[in-house]
């Protein structure tokens, strides 16, 4: 077990360099050199040019210049937003948990919903309530998410004003409120945008967990269960789904980057004010070193999160515990 | 016999498939007493597993029980009981072993937490007394180290312990009946003399009956006291053990007798029935074995033949009870004429 | 006595004529009316993508009256309304049907060359060239596509359709690939390889032979999602502002103009959405059709 989590840590440390390489390539591919927005920017200091010149080596040979790009990104360097007037490192720093707190809300929802949407459609299959409920899996995976979010903002804060408009926190008056009035404020603002993620990534969860029960319920386990005299709910929720959460988990690794994706979006639309809002922000200012920043932590994410989804289904599979 | 502890009449089970209605079951009975082994033989094919499947109504779509199917237990009709009192029945008064070891225990389980669930489910006692049953009744399935044992997962165990294992949850609740299916088919012919011996230990110990399911004769005369022959989804011939042997009536059983090898006989060929099982949407006309019969002539393919007795607990599903003399005329079945079959 | 060595009697059927497998894969696909259903829509859409400069009533790039006719609601004279510029968005739809479908069919295009030739190497080779190969697809399957995608197109200033088809397609291979990869290996070691090689067949001309028609129904399902995917990728970049170069008229570009005040102008979020949101529901109806009848072969 202590072995297979060094290979897989081994392995996700090996995908990062690789990544680091491929933005790195990305950088000096395209055309004109991304880091003149910065360098003849009069607004950047002088310090910050010459902190920049010495950790990515402008004018020295490519080789070079790319040790000392990973350099900088093992010590966490990643460069200056002209845009913020702020190293990349620190805007970044302040906007991620915004973003880990809405794709965990997210992540964590939308697992519970599908894997219930799962278990009602599998428990009445063939029955209308099952193809309906195909039918809106169906409708939702196949929505753009900024669409949805669209949608959401415009039905649920503007022609129904339930919920506000967008931020994270109510920009006036969140600081005059006391803790638990703060609280509600920040869960306020987070139900539309969690919602959208939400709703975009239950149906793929439950799409995936009604084909994978449906795969389990022939096996000659259940009908041993069967044969014990367990009633068809038990033996769904407590035979089949287990074995049924497994590939389910390998799922968890694969969606992120979809579900980060869909972050992105859904911030820009509600003004969440996390890493996909500043990126996005960042396209409209070409302000590029913060855009690479965004791609490099979010690959990172990604990488970090189907690393844990390997470890979980080790550990969940007793037939892997060896 | 006094009162049978189960007693199936004309049980038919069709299945209604998209290549025509497959009569699996067409019309089978039998009694099963207290305490008693009856073997019930025969290839695949035959029906037997769908009619151990029907007793205890796991029959799923497009199988269905046809009604005026009769399956007394306990003095009520298995047929037409409701879904709690058939839940009730399962695994507590009749239970069931299967072939598949391998596949029948869930993996994400301990062995002992599947065995306890019986317990849990039909006794309502906690967790701890039905893991302590649990570990007894493995114990008494010849597990050794059954504590330990009992907190490990099915990959962990050989082929002959989880058929242990699935004897101990079949016999948890101390059945008036287990239908052992096959349980020793998948397993080393070493193992299966262990889990047979098992069985019938157990079966005395407990007092409860066993409709032992086989394809294998060797099995039915180390087990049985009285057999049962399917064919083509019927009885076809019903005997005490003894005089099945000594003395087989249908042309069926006559060819299974003769097609097992015997060791210190020296044979060129293995024997074999001619033919195939027909298939079961189209049973053939008369009598179904007609065509890799030996005997059959022309009463064979018009009069579909009755359960004749032949003796005091004899029963044959053949012509040749009214017209024995046909067995003098052996002539190479219908099936092997017809050219069919490839040489 | 009449069981005595008898020869085996045994049933055998005449050979069947296989048909290709694609064939009868689209012809179970076809017996469901979900499948029949979706290729009509689908159908009706391409359609109107084709024949969009006969059907559309206006010119999607006109702006006739920038100060009476812009951004005007729905309408009998602009069904979909009118945009910020004055141009009709329901010309500008149908065309977003022709340039939207054409962008995802061209760039899927490229992923589906790119993802067979980096699979097929990589099976092929084996070895270390395959663990590298592996490791680098591991990589760029771990950047979202869309980060990828935005991480290209901010650092060009300007690029054409053309090169923005090409990125599309050129981040969009690596499932395909996989999928060769596994079906090459697989073919590697079977064993009629080794049966056809000792009757002199070279190992390439076997592989050329076999590997074609056992990936023809994974890529078609590939194909398919791959334009599903496209379309709404791209309309996304649109929304960010890095989509197809205007005026040009995509549903992503229409979203993007009326996406200042999407209250308002509520008409230029709706329409290119349903449309969208219709086309990747066929495409993925007719794909799990598709990879179900493969499946039960």
């Amino acid at each position: 077990m202590l072995r297979y989590i060094a290979q897989r840590l081994a392995q996700a440390a090996v995908i990062v360099a690789i990544v680091a390489t491929i933005t790195f390539a990305l950088i000096h591919l395209a055309p004109g050199d991304p880091f003149t927005a910065v360098m003849d920017n009069p607004n950047v200091s002088e310090t910050v040019r010459q902190t920049l010149r010495a950790q990515y080596g402008f004018d020295r040979p490519l080789p070079e210049q790319f040790v000392k790009y990973v350099n900088a990104l093992a010590h966490g360097e990643l460069g200056w937003s002209f845009s913020h007037e702020r190293p990349v490192r620190e805007v970044l720093a302040t906007a991620l948990p915004n973003t880990l707190l809405l794709m965990i809300v997210a992540l964590v929802g939308s697992f519970a919903l599908g894997i219930l949407i799962a278990l009602i459609q599998v428990a009445r299959r063939g029955s209308a309530t099952d193809h309906a409920l195909s039918g809106v899996s169906l409708l939702f995976i196949s929505m753009p998410d900024f669409w949805l979010a669209l949608l959401t903002l415009l039905t649920f804060a503007y022609w129904l004003p339930l919920f506000p408009v967008g931020g994270t926190i109510d920009p006036v008056m969140h600081e005059y409120w006391g803790f638990g009035h703060r609280v509600l404020d920040r869960l306020w603002h987070l139900v539309l945008p969690a919602l959208t993620l939400t709703a975009l990534a239950s149906a793929s969860v439950a799409r995936y967990q009604r084909a994978a029960l449906l795969d389990v319920l022939p096996a000659d386990y259940i009908r041993t269960a069967r044969l014990k005299g367990l009633t068809e709910r038990e033996i769904l929720r407590r035979h089949a789904l287990r074995n049924a959460l497994l590939p389910i988990i390998t799922m968890i690794g694969l969606s992120f980057p979809a579900l980060l994706t869909g972050t992105f979006f859904v911030e820009k639309i509600f003004s969440w004010q996390g890493m996909g809002y500043a990126v996005v922000n960042a396209i409209d200012t070409r302000d590029y070193q913060l855009v690479m920043g965004g791609v490099i932590i979010g690959s990172i994410m990604v990488t970090l999160g189907s690393l844990l989804a390997d470890l979980l289904y080790a550990l969940a599979d007793p037939r892997l515990r060896r | 016999m006094t009162t049978p502890l189960l007693s199936i009449r004309d049980l038919r089970t069709w299945f209604y498939t998209e290549s025509g209605v497959a009569r699996a079951v067409d019309g089978v009975s039998f009694d099963i007493g207290a305490g008693e082994t009856l073997g019930l033989v025969g290839e695949s094919g035959s029906g037997k597993s769908v009619t151990a499947l029907s007793i205890l109504r796991l029959i799923q779509p497009p199988g269905r029980i046809e009604s005026g199917s009769v399956i007394e237990f306990d003095g009520k009709d298995i047929v037409t009981l409701g879904d709690a009192e058939i839940r009730n029945i399962r695994g507590n008064r009749i239970s069931m072993i299967f072939q598949e070891p391998m596949s029948a225990l869930n993996p994400v389980f301990t062995v002992g937490d599947q065995v306890a669930e019986v317990a849990r489910v039909h006794a309502g006692v906690s967790r701890k007394e039905a893991w302590d049953r649990a570990v007894e009744m493995l114990a008494l399935t010849g597990i050794p180290d059954a504590e330990s044992r009992a907190k490990q997962y099915p990959h962990q165990l050989s082929g002959g312990m989880r058929q242990r294992v699935l004897i101990a949850m079949a016999l948890m609740m101390k059945p008036a009946l287990v239908i052992a299916d096959e349980p020793t088919t998948a397993l080393d012919v070493t193992i299966q003399a262990q889990i047979l011996d098992l069985l019938v230990d157990l079966q005395k110990k407990i007092g409860t009956s066993i409709l032992m399911i086989t394809h294998d004769l060797g099995v039915i005369a180390e087990t049985a006291s009285r057999v049962i022959v399917m064919y083509a989804g019927e009885v076809v011939e019903q005997a005490e053990v003894d005089s099945l042997f000594a003395k087989p009536h249908h042309p069926y059983t006559e060819g299974l007798m003769h097609s097992m090898p015997h060791i210190g006989h020296d044979q060129e060929r293995l024997n074999v029935i001619p033919g195939t099982v027909p298939a079961p949407t189209e049973w053939p006309s008369g009598c179904r074995f007609r065509e890799r019969c030996p005997y059959s002539w022309d009463r064979c393919e018009t009069e579909h033949p009755p359960l004749y007795q032949i003796g005091e607990d004899h029963v044959s599903r053949c012509h040749l009870a009214i017209e024995p003399e046909r067995r003098n005329h052996p002539h190479p079945p219908v099936v092997v004429e017809a050219g069919v079959a490839a040489a | 006595m009449p069981w005595q060595t008898q020869d085996f009697a045994g049933n055998t059927a005449p050979m069947r004529l296989r048909e290709s497998p694609l064939g009868l894969a689209l012809r179970r696909v076809l017996r469901k009316r979900s499948s029949r259903v979706a290729f009509f829509v689908l159908g009706v859409i391409l359609l109107m993508g084709l024949l969009a400069p006969l059907i559309a009533p206006y010119d999607p790039a006109a702006q006739p009256d920038i100060v009476f006719l812009k951004s005007l609601p729905p309408s009998f004279a602009h069904p979909f309304g009118t945009d910020p510029y004055s141009r009709d968005v329901l010309s500008r739809v149908i065309y977003g049907a022709r340039l939207s479908l054409m962008i995802g069919v061209l760039a899927t295009i490229v992923s589906l060359t790119f993802g067979v030739a980096y699979g097929a190497i990589a099976g092929y080779a084996g070895g270390a060239l395959d663990a590298v190969m592996m490791r680098v697809l591991d990589a760029f399957l771990s950047i979202p596509r869309l980060l990828l995608l935005i991480g290209v197109l901010v650092a060009w200033p300007r690029y054409s359709v053309g090169a923005l088809v090409l990125f599309l397609g050129l981040t969009g291979w690596f499932g395909l690939s996989r999928i060769v990869r596994g079906q090459v290996l697989a073919l590697k070691h079977a064993e009629f390889v080794t049966a056809a090689q000792a009757l002199g067949a070279s190992r390439r001309r076997i592989l050329w032979r076999h590997l074609l028609p056992n990936l023809v129904s994974p890529i078609v399902v590939a194909a398919t999602l791959g334009v599903a995917h496209v379309i709404v990728l791209e309309a996304g970049l649109a929304y960010l502002g890095i989509g197809v170069p205007s005026p040009s008229a995509s549903w992503g570009n229409i979203i993007y103009d009326g996406a200042d005040q999407p209250a308002t102008l509520w008409w230029m979020s709706l329409f290119p959405g349903l449309f969208m949101v219709l086309t990747v529901m066929t495409l993925n109806i007719l794909a799990e059709a598709l990879s179900e009848a493969h499946e039960r072969r």
